[in-house]
């Protein structure tokens, strides 16, 4: 069990990298993503919304348009009232993050389905 | 540790996709009817305008009803962006030419997902889907039926005038 500090309730680590960590809180059903300064609370549903968001930014047209606008992407959070704004090197960073969660959320619903289900 | 995704929605990520995919499809269709139905009526097939408009509406109904399931099932259902569609066509014939061709991608498409639930075991959402097989088949035997009609009465002054009146009389009989 984990805590952080603008975070109320003991949560538990879903996945971790050098820019951030995501933990799951089952008191509140919530995924919280501590990436950088940024600290968010979402539910299942807006998560999913916030990786398509993420993983569709076009990565390309950031490296190769030199325009300034396309060195931060802004990206805003399902009703969280947030906006992400980063750096090529932070959205790499942040889809890992994301993915990553993704993975440990969707290996957690197997093991429940197979392992833990009564009538597995 | 609770399992959050089946806590919120008992849908694959892959099948709210492809769900979510199907509801531009549909808006797409009804918004091409509707286009069709327009040149019907600039060109003096009241009849068959008066029939595309209802196929625009029930192009529409059944986005809505998809629409909602994804909600019901606790997805997330997202309102389609609809692309500009053709609106102009050479000839009579051509419209309903077009309009089997476009029933045949949606039920192509409509196969696709019921695939897709199968690799997924979803049977809730293939059971949902069975009922836009079966109405793809009418659709697809009803857009047929058009084209036959251009094949049985000549496209004469007169045969056009008989072609609307007969066209919009399609599944009705």
């Amino acid at each position: 069990m984990n805590q952080i500090k603008s975070y109320p309730y003991q949560i538990e680590e879903l996945y971790r990298n050098t820019k951030g960590c995501t933990y799951q809180c089952d008191l509140t059903n919530r995924v919280v993503l501590q990436f950088g300064a940024y600290v968010s609370a979402f539910k299942f549903h807006d998560f999913r919304s916030f990786c398509q968001k993420v993983n569709s930014v076009n990565i390309h047209e950031m490296i190769f348009n030199l325009s300034d606008e396309y060195d931060f992407q802004a990206i805003q959070t399902p009703s969280c009232q947030q906006t992400y704004r980063l750096s090529l090197c932070e959205l790499v960073q942040l889809r890992d993050l994301l993915n990553g969660t993704k993975f440990t959320l969707e290996l957690n619903s197997l093991l429940h389905e197979r392992i833990y289900s009564v009538n597995a | 540790m609770k399992d959050l995704a089946r806590l919120r929605t008992s849908l694959k990520e892959e099948i709210e996709i492809a769900l979510n995919g199907q509801v531009k499809t549909e808006a797409e269709a009804s918004s091409k009817y509707l286009a069709m139905a327009s040149w019907c009526d600039r060109n003096g097939y009241e009849k068959c305008a008066g029939y595309l408009y209802k196929q625009s509406e029930e192009e529409r109904e059944h986005m809505m009803k998809i629409f909602k399931f994804i909600s019901d099932m606790g997805g997330t259902a997202i309102t389609p962006e609809v692309p500009a569609v053709q609106l102009e066509f050479p000839s009579f014939k051509n419209v309903f030419e077009v309009a089997l061709e476009n029933e045949i991608a949606v039920t192509l498409s409509v196969n696709r997902i019921v695939g897709k639930c199968r690799r997924e075991d979803d049977y809730a959402t293939e059971s949902f889907m069975m009922g836009f097989v079966k109405e793809q088949m009418e659709e697809e035997e009803n857009a047929r039926r058009a084209l036959e009609l251009f094949d049985l009465i000549e496209e004469t002054s007169t045969g056009k005038f008989v072609l609307d009146k007969e066209i919009a009389k399609i599944g009705n009989e």
